[in-house]
């Protein structure tokens, strides 16, 4: 049912390691061959440590590949050049400057300024309900509203892959199941492709298409889900009282092959 | 109709009591003052102290009046304000920017890392007699020890900055393509301010150190050598005028400094 070239990101094999060239190489990914197909949100659940961050860099440009590849757009990549938008737990809105200027901020390194860059921006603050706030600094803002301003930060330099590392990890409960709300919206409005990483299997499939469930260190793909039972009138909130929703969170769960820090384990990395 | 007639007479009796307590820092302040120019001429006249070891305020006063208005007080305060200016400009300026560009190349920032823990740790006045063997005798040499004081402040500070930039935010501009120079440009740059501006406010008092210090060593003219050469002749009312000079010049800069961390800061 898919196409070749709806895929917009492809990983095949992409292998990790680091410190490869000393005594002590740590491998952090072994091996991950994932699609992504166009419009698609596909979550990566794993226990805590396994390498979902470091393959995110990987896509993204910023490391290495000890084997394997990734395309993305149907491109190798090789070093970071800005094919993927990326958003993190921290917001890392700059604090000297307005919202308006912090959202420009991609489309400025790519040589765009001035009023075709503000624009932009300018629009997207407006329709995902900023106004108002465009001059204000990100201290005058509550966390929710400045993960908004880094979502659109990503958005206005309009990356067609979207990479979000638990965006919605330092939120408080209520905060974030809003934005998990308006930010599946919003991405499905933009036409988006997303990998989300999440430790909240509850994110993922309130959220995602697809869930990939990765193993502990080194990182393999252990589990892929299709979360079929969402349609257009299920959203964050009421999709978690979904009957598939426990079965499916039961399920997953149970596949995570968490490490109880307490009690320490052998799984560990030596 | 309740909030608005119970808080409004609270916000103005907050605002008079604000008003209060600083009429009475002012009065506790000037009353301090007085009362110990006070104590002090008083415990001359009584015969409890010795004028030519303490000075008295009356004749610190009239030295003042005297040394001012024949100029000479003027031109002491000028050379020394100039010396203070240009070092810290130079210094702070140069400083800064050597600072800053050590990110660019963390080879560098490497090599030059014990180096920079010993003049972190020396005193720096310390450099201020070799520095006059260099520059001669003159103006110059003031202006170097400031300035070489100053730099070293200024360069420390600048590169803590620098290495105190969240490395996500370098991360997340990688991840947007940004060249080191943009990172520099749009976050290394204005992260680095907050630690720029306390170097600006240290350096302020380190200008001042080596400039009167330089001129204790060795100087024709200038606030230091007018106290160091009346400390000399026991002419303990000069020294005094010198160091109240000193004071005021301390001041005037800290203003301007208030001034230009309100510039900055963000």
């Amino acid at each position: 049912m898919t196409p070749q070239d709806d895929i917009v990101l492809r990983a095949s094999g992409a292998r990790v390691v680091y410190n490869e060239d000393t005594a002590h190489p740590v491998e952090a990914v072994r091996s991950i061959s994932l699609d992504l197909r166009r419009s698609e949100v596909l979550a990566l659940v794993g226990p805590s440590g396994c390498g979902k961050t470091t393959l995110f860099n990987a896509i993204a440009g910023l490391l290495p590949l000890q084997g394997g590849r990734v395309e993305v757009g149907g491109q190798q990549v090789d070093k970071a050049t800005g094919h993927v938008g990326y958003m993190l737990q921290k917001d890392l809105l700059l604090p000297w400057r307005t919202v308006i200027d912090n959202v420009t901020l991609g489309l400025e390194i790519r040589g765009m300024r001035g009023a075709q860059a503000r624009a932009i921006a300018s629009d997207l603050i407006r329709r995902y309900g900023l106004s108002g706030f465009e001059n204000s600094k990100p201290a005058a803002l509550s966390g929710g509203m400045r993960q908004r301003v880094a979502l659109m930060r990503t958005l206005a330099f309009n990356p067609d892959v979207i990479l979000l590392d638990e965006p919605f990890s330092a939120l408080d409960f209520q905060t974030r199941i809003l934005l998990q709300a308006d930010v599946t919206r919003i991405i499905k409005e933009q036409n988006k492709s997303v990998i989300l990483i999440t430790h909240d299997i509850g994110e993922a499939i309130s959220m995602a298409d697809r869930i990939v469930v990765l193993t502990n260190r080194p990182a393999t793909v252990k589990s892929v889900h299709t979360v079929s039972f969402r349609n257009a009138s299920t959203d964050a909130v009421n999709i978690r009282t979904h009957p598939e929703y426990q079965a499916m969170f039961a399920k997953i769960w149970s596949e995570l092959e968490i490490i109880d820090e307490a009690k320490g384990s052998e799984n560990k990395v030596a | 109709m309740v909030d608005a007639t119970t808080t409004a007479p609270n916000k103005a009796e907050t605002r008079t009591k604000q008003t209060s307590f600083r009429v009475r820092v002012l009065v506790y302040q000037i009353g301090l003052l007085v009362g110990i120019l006070g104590f002090w001429e008083a415990g001359i006249r009584l015969g409890y102290l010795e004028a030519y070891i303490y000075g008295v305020p009356s004749g610190v006063a009239s030295a003042f009046a005297s040394q001012l208005l024949d100029g000479s007080l003027l031109r002491h305060f000028w050379v020394t304000g100039q010396e203070v200016v240009i070092g810290f400009l130079i210094g702070s300026l140069l400083g800064t920017i050597s600072g800053l560009l050590l990110w660019l190349s963390p080879l560098w920032a490497r090599v030059l890392h014990p180096y920079m823990i010993a003049l972190n740790g020396v005193p720096k006045i310390a450099l201020a007699p070799l520095i006059i063997v260099w520059f001669g005798l003159g103006m110059e040499s003031k202006i170097a020890i400031a300035a070489i004081i100053t730099f070293i402040v200024a360069f420390l500070q600048a590169h803590k900055g620098t290495q105190q930039i969240d490395s996500d935010l370098i991360r997340l501009l990688q991840s947007l393509g940004a060249k080191p120079l943009q990172i520099f440009r749009i976050v290394v740059v204005p992260g680095s301010l907050p630690w720029i501006v306390s170097a600006l406010r240290l350096n302020v008092g380190f200008a001042l150190i080596g400039a009167v210090v330089g001129e204790y060593i060795s100087a024709e003219e200038g606030l230091g050598h007018k106290v160091y050469y009346s400390g000399q002749l026991y002419d303990l009312n000069s020294v005094w005028v010198g160091i109240f000079s000193l004071m005021i010049m301390a001041l005037m800069l800290e203003v301007v400094v208030s001034w230009i961390e309100k510039k900055l800061q963000w």
